[in-house]
C-alpha cells in the first residue's frame, strides 16, 4: 500500500504537480483547433487498402488542394482523414452572400417605387448597379456569367443568385473529392464542411457555456462548503485539471472540437468529485487531519482508477475503430484524470490540510 | 413483511403499472419522457420513503419498466450505428430559433410523406440543418434530395386564371403591416381590419393582376401552394355534408368546389365518392391522373378509382374537409381544402379590380369575433398573418435552401461500432469489478456494483433510446457508468472503515451520501449549461448535446435511485455479516 504521505513536510508534494502545470500551460497555445472551430473541410475515408499518406498528400497538393492527410488502421479496414483549411473562395462566398442579402430589400423597395415616380429611377438605378456587381462577383466565383443567364428580374436574380451559391459549394465539394475519387479507392466518405459563419457561432457558443459552467459550478461550491479558502481550493483543483487537460491536448495533438470540449466540461465535474471528497472530510470530519487526507486520498485515487478504466476502454476502442467522437471525449478524460490525481493530491490536499492546521493553531 | 398491508409498496405497483400502461401505450419519444418521469417519482419516494425494500423495489420496478419500453418501443440508434445517410441542408441566412423549428417540421413534414418515419431532421448552428436518413439506397437518398429541394410554389387564382405568382412576387417585400396602417386601411369605409399582410410584385405581376382581376370585385383569389397538376378530388357525401354550412346543400357546395379548383387547361375535379360505382364517365384523364381521397375511404372504394385508372393518394382525413364562406353578395365559396393546397381565400376589394396596374397589395382579415381576450386574438392574429406570409414566400421555408454533400455509412461498418461499443462498457464494467474487489477484498461490496450498473445502463438507454443513441450518447452513457462507480466507492469506502466504531453503518451512510450530493449537484450543473446552449447561446450543439444527457440523466438516476438502492444493499449484506 501507499505510505501516508501527508506526514512530514506535505508542501514538498506541490512541486510535481506545479511543475506539471507549467509544462501544460507552455503546451496550450500548440492545440490544434478542429474543424468545428477552425472551419474548413474535413473528409473521412474508409479504405479497403491501406494508402500511403505522404504520397495522396504530395499528390493531391499536385491537383493544387492543401490537403493534411492521416491514414490509421482500424479494425475495420483502414481509416483516412483529409484536413482541408477553409477556402478563401468560401469566405468571400459567405461575405457576397451577407452583402446581397442585406442589400436585396431595399432594391425591390425602390423598384417599386420607381415604378410610379420617376423620382426614384435614379436611386433605383443605382442601388440595382450595386446588387448587381455583387451578384456579379458571386457569378463569377460560380463559374457563370450574367450575361447568359439571361435574367428577367430581382426576384430572378435572387434565385440565380442563391444558386450560384450552393454551386460554388458544390463544386467546391467535387474539386476535393473529384481527385480523391481517382486516387484512392474507398468504401465510404463523408465530407464534413463547416463554414465561417458556422465555426464562429460555434465558438461563441461554446464561450457562453464555458461561462456558465464556470459559474455554476462556483456558486454552488460556495454554497456548499461556505468558507472561502477550501472553496477556492475546491475551484484551482478544478481549473488546475482542465489546465493539465489541455496541456496534454496541446502535447499529444488532440484537435480542440465540439467533442472534446465536451469531455473538458465533464471534466470539470468529475475533478470536483475528488476535491469535494477531499474537502468535505479534512474540513467537516473529526481526527487527525493527516490520516483524513491519506483516508481520502486512498478513495479518490480508487475512483480515479475506475473512471481511468472506463474511459481507458474507450481510448481502446476508439484506436480500434478510429471514431474522432470516441478518441477526442476519452483522450481529454484520460489526461483529464491523471492531471486530476496530481492536482487534487498535491496542490489541492496540501492547501486545504495548510487550511485545517492552521485553523486550528488560530485562536 | 406483508405485502398485502404494505401500502408504500402498493403505491410503487400503481406507479409502475401506470408507467408501464403509458410506456406500452405511447411510442417513443414519449415512452423515454415518462420513463424519465417514472425515476423522478420513483426516486422522490425512495428518498422520502426511508425503508430499505422501497428503496430496492422502486429500482428493481424502474428496471422492468425499462426492459417492458425497450421489449415494446425498441431502442432507436443513429445512422452511426445503424448506417444510413446523412444529408446536410444549408439555409440561404442564418434564421432565427422560431423559425428554425418551423423550418425544421415543414422538412419533416415533407420527407414523412415519403413514409420514410425513421428520418431525423436536426439543426446544426443557425443555418445548416442535418437530415438522417436510416438507407443506402440510391434511389430512397435522391427522392429525399429532391423532395427537400423543392420549394413550394405559390398562385394565387382568381376565377380559374392565374392571377398572380411566387415568381413575381419581392420575397423582402412581404411584411405584416402595421397598426397604423391598418388603421388607415379601415379609412373610415368600414371596420378595422385585426390583421393584414402586404407584398410588392414586379412589373410583370402588377400587369397580369391587373388584367385577370378585372372586373372581378367580391370574387376569392384562391392562394394555392403547390396545387397539385393532373388531379381530382373525391370526397365521401357524409363528409362533404357535414363541413358544409347549415344553409347550404349540396349541389351548391359542389358548384363552390368546382369554381375553386378550375385553372384553365388544369382544373381539379371533384366528385362524390359514393358516385363512382354508377358514373362510368368518372374515369382518369391521363394515366398520370390522381384521385385524392380520405385515409378513411373505403379500400373497395380506392380499388375502384384505380380499376378507373386513378393513382390514389391518400390524404388525411382532416386535409380533406373543405371550408366554405359566403361573400358579401351571399355567394357559396371555398377557403380552405388542404388537399390540394389551397390554403386561404380571401376576397378581392373593389381598389384593385379596376383593371389599372397596382405595385403593392394588402390582404387583411378579422379574427373570429368570438375572441374578446386580446392575448388570445392577439395570437390568433399573429397565427393569421404568419400562416399569409408563408403562402406568399412559397411555403414555410422562409429562406432559400442547398443540399451539401450526403455522408454514407454502410450498415455493416454501423453494427460493428455498436458492437464494439457495447463490448466496451461490458469489458470496462468487468474490469472495475476486478479491481474493486481486489481494493477492497469483499465480493459482498463488489458484486452489487456490478448489478447496480448494470440497472443503471438499462434504465440509461431505454431513456436515451426512445430519442436516439448516437456516438456521443454512448460515450456519455459509459461516462455515466464510470462517475456512478465512483459513487458506490465512496459508500462502500465509508461502509468497510473498520476503525470507525463511532458510526452505526446507517449513520456512515448518511455521511457518504453528504459527499455525493455535492458532487452529483455540481457535476450535473456543470453540463446543464450544455444541455441549454441554445438557450444561452441561441445555438444547439446537436453535435454533443446526447453526451451531456447522458451524464446528467447518469447523475440524476444515480442520486435518486441506484446510489440509495446500492447503499441499502451493501449495508443489509455488512450489517448480516457483523451479526455474531
Amino acid at each position: 500500500m501507499i505510505p501516508n504521505i501527508y506526514k512530514g513536510n506535505y508542501k514538498l508534494l506541490a512541486i510535481a504537480p506545479l511543475l506539471i502545470l507549467a509544462i501544460s500551460l507552455y503546451f496550450i497555445p500548440s492545440i490544434k483547433m478542429g474543424v468545428d472551430f477552425q472551419g474548413g473541410t474535413l473528409i473521412t475515408l474508409s479504405l479497403k487498402d491501406n494508402v500511403d499518406a505522404q504520397q495522396l498528400q504530395t499528390q493531391l497538393q499536385a491537383e493544387g488542394i492543401d490537403a493534411a492527410v492521416q491514414v490509421f488502421p482500424t479494425t475495420m479496414g483502414y481509416h483516412a482523414e483529409i484536413e482541408v483549411p477553409q477556402s478563401k473562395d468560401l469566405v468571400k462566398t459567405e461575405d457576397l452572400k451577407a452583402k446581397f442579402n442585406a442589400l436585396l430589400p431595399k432594391v425591390s423597395q425602390l423598384e417599386v417605387a420607381s415604378y410610379q415616380s420617376s423620382n426614384y429611377s435614379q436611386e433605383y438605378k443605382a442601388k440595382k448597379a450595386e446588387l448587381d456587381a455583387i451578384a456579379d462577383e458571386m457569378f463569377a466565383l460560380a463559374g457563370k456569367n450574367r450575361a447568359t443567364l439571361n435574367i428577367s428580374g430581382t426576384n430572378d436574380l435572387q434565385k440565380r443568385f442563391t444558386e450560384s451559391y450552393s454551386d460554388i459549394y458544390l463544386n467546391y465539394q467535387n474539386s476535393v473529392t473529384g481527385p480523391l475519387q481517382r486516387l484512392v479507392k474507398f468504401d465510404s466518405i463523408s465530407v464534413q464542411i463547416v463554414s465561417p459563419a458556422l465555426s464562429a457561432s460555434f465558438i461563441n457558443s461554446v464561450i457562453t457555456i464555458s461561462f456558465w459552467a464556470a459559474a455554476f459550478s462556483a456558486i454552488f461550491v460556495f454554497l456548499f462548503f461556505r468558507t472561502v479558502v477550501p472553496s477556492i481550493a475546491v475551484l484551482t483543483g478544478a481549473l488546475c485539471d482542465v489546465i493539465i487537460a489541455m496541456g496534454a491536448m496541446g502535447l499529444f495533438g488532440i484537435p480542440l472540437t465540439l467533442a472534446s470540449f465536451a469531455a473538458l466540461l465533464m471534466l470539470v465535474g468529475f475533478s470536483l468529485d475528488t476535491d469535494i471528497l477531499l474537502t468535505t472530510r479534512l474540513v467537516k470530519r473529526k481526527g487527525e487531519p493527516h490520516d483524513n487526507a491519506y483516508d481520502a486520498m486512498k478513495t479518490g485515487l480508487t475512483m480515479s482508477v475506475a473512471a481511468v478504466v472506463a474511459f481507458g476502454a474507450l481510448f481502446v476502442l476508439s484506436i480500434l475503430t478510429h471514431i474522432p467522437t470516441y478518441y477526442e471525449i476519452s483522450s481529454v478524460a484520460l489526461a483529464g484524470l491523471f492531471g486530476d490525481m496530481f492536482a487534487t493530491w498535491g496542490i489541492n490536499a496540501v492547501v486545504v490540510l495548510y487550511y485545517v492546521e492552521h485553523r486550528k493553531v488560530g485562536p | 413483511m406483508n405485502f398485502y398491508e404494505d401500502r408504500k409498496f402498493q403505491a410503487l405497483i400503481m406507479i409502475f403499472i401506470a408507467s408501464l400502461a403509458g410506456v406500452a401505450f405511447y411510442k417513443a419519444p414519449l415512452s423515454g419522457a415518462i420513463i424519465m418521469g417514472a425515476v423522478i417519482v420513483f426516486g422522490a419516494l425512495s428518498l422520502f420513503w426511508k425503508e430499505s425494500h422501497i428503496k430496492i423495489t422502486g429500482l428493481v420496478l424502474m428496471v422492468l419498466l425499462s426492459l417492458s419500453c425497450i421489449y415494446l418501443n425498441g431502442l432507436k440508434f443513429g445512422i452511426d450505428f445503424v448506417g444510413g445517410t446523412r444529408i446536410p441542408v444549408m439555409l440561404d441566412q442564418p434564421v432565427d430559433q422560431q423559425t428554425m423549428g418551423e423550418f425544421i417540421q415543414t422538412i419533416k413534414g415533407r420527407v414523412n410523406v415519403l413514409g420514410l418515419s425513421e428520418v431525423k431532421v436536426r439543426a446544426i448552428g443557425d443555418n445548416e440543418i442535418y437530415v438522417e436518413v436510416p438507407s443506402n439506397d440510391e434511389g430512397t437518398i435522391s427522392f429525399v434530395e429532391k423532395t427537400l429541394s423543392q420549394q413550394g410554389v405559390y398562385e394565387g387564382i382568381v376565377d380559374g386564371r392565374i392571377a398572380v405568382s411566387g415568381d413575381h412576387i419581392f420575397r423582402t417585400s412581404i411584411t405584416a403591416m402595421t397598426q397604423a396602417e391598418l388603421v388607415q386601411q379601415g379609412g373610415g369605409r368600414g371596420a378595422i381590419p385585426d390583421w393584414g399582410v402586404g407584398f410588392s410584385v414586379d412589373r410583370a405581376g402588377a400587369e397580369q393582376f391587373a388584367l385577370v382581376a378585372k372586373g372581378k370585385q367580391d370574387y376569392p383569389v384562391y392562394m394555392y401552394l403547390d396545387r397539385p397538376k393532373d388531379a381530382a378530388i373525391f370526397f365521401q357525401r357524409s363528409e362533404l355534408k357535414k363541413a358544409l354550412p347549415a344553409d347550404s346543400n349540396e349541389k351548391e357546395g359542389m358548384r363552390a368546389l368546382k369554381n375553386a379548383l378550375k385553372l384553365e387547361g388544369d382544373d381539379i375535379q371533384s366528385y362524390i365518392l359514393e358516385d363512382v360505382q354508377n358514373d362510368t364517365n368518372i374515369t382518369a384523364q391521363t394515366n398520370r391522373t390522381k384521385a385524392l381521397v380520405s385515409e378513411n375511404a373505403s379500400s373497395q372504394m380506392k380499388d375502384l378509382l384505380r380499376q378507373r385508372g386513378f393513382i390514389v393518394v391518400e390524404e388525411s382525413a382532416d386535409k380533406m374537409v373543405p371550408e366554405f364562406q359566403r361573400t358579401a353578395s351571399q355567394v357559396l365559396v371555398l377557403s380552405k381544402l388542404e388537399a390540394v393546397g389551397l390554403l386561404t381565400a380571401p376576397i378581392l376589394s373593389a381598389g384593385v379590380t379596376s383593371g389599372v396596374p397596382n405595385y403593392r397589395y394588402l390582404i387583411t382579415g378579422g379574427v373570429h369575433t368570438g375572441i374578446t381576450d386580446p392575448v388570445l386574438k392577439a395570437q390568433q392574429v399573429d397565427k393569421e398573418v404568419k400562416g399569409i406570409e408563408s403562402i406568399l414566400k412559397g411555403g414555410a421555408l422562409p429562406v432559400q435552401i442547398s443540399l451539401g454533400s450526403r455522408t454514407s455509412i454502410p450498415a455493416s461498418l454501423g453494427s460493428e461500432f455498436l458492437k464494439l461499443s457495447l463490448i466496451t462498457i461490458a469489458s470496462s464494467l468487468v474490469i472495475i469489478a476486478i479491481i474493486i474487489g481486489i481494493r477492497y477484498r469483499n465480493i459482498k461490496a463488489t458484486m452489487p456494483i456490478v448489478l447496480i450498473s448494470l440497472a443503471e445502463f438499462t434504465i440509461l438507454i431505454s431513456i436515451l433510446g426512445s430519442f436516439t443513441i448516437d456516438l456521443a450518447a454512448m460515450a456519455g452513457i459509459l461516462a455515466a457508468i464510470g462517475v456512478g462507480v465512483d459513487a458506490q466507492i465512496v459508500i462502500t469506502d465509508e461502509l468497510l472503515k473498520k476503525d470507525d466504531q463511532h458510526h452505526t453503518p446507517h449513520e456512515k451512510v448518511e455521511l457518504a451520501f453528504s459527499i455525493i450530493k455535492t458532487n452529483i449537484v455540481v457535476a450535473i450543473f456543470t453540463m446543464v449549461p450544455l444541455l441549454f446552449s441554445k438557450l444561452l447561446s441561441g445555438l444547439l450543439l446537436v453535435e454533443i448535446i446526447n453526451f451531456a444527457e447522458s451524464t446528467i440523466l447518469g447523475a440524476i438516476l444515480g442520486y435518486l435511485l441506484t446510489r440509495p438502492a446500492y447503499a441499502t444493499i451493501v449495508e443489509e449484506l455488512l450489517s448480516r455479516e457483523h451479526k455474531p
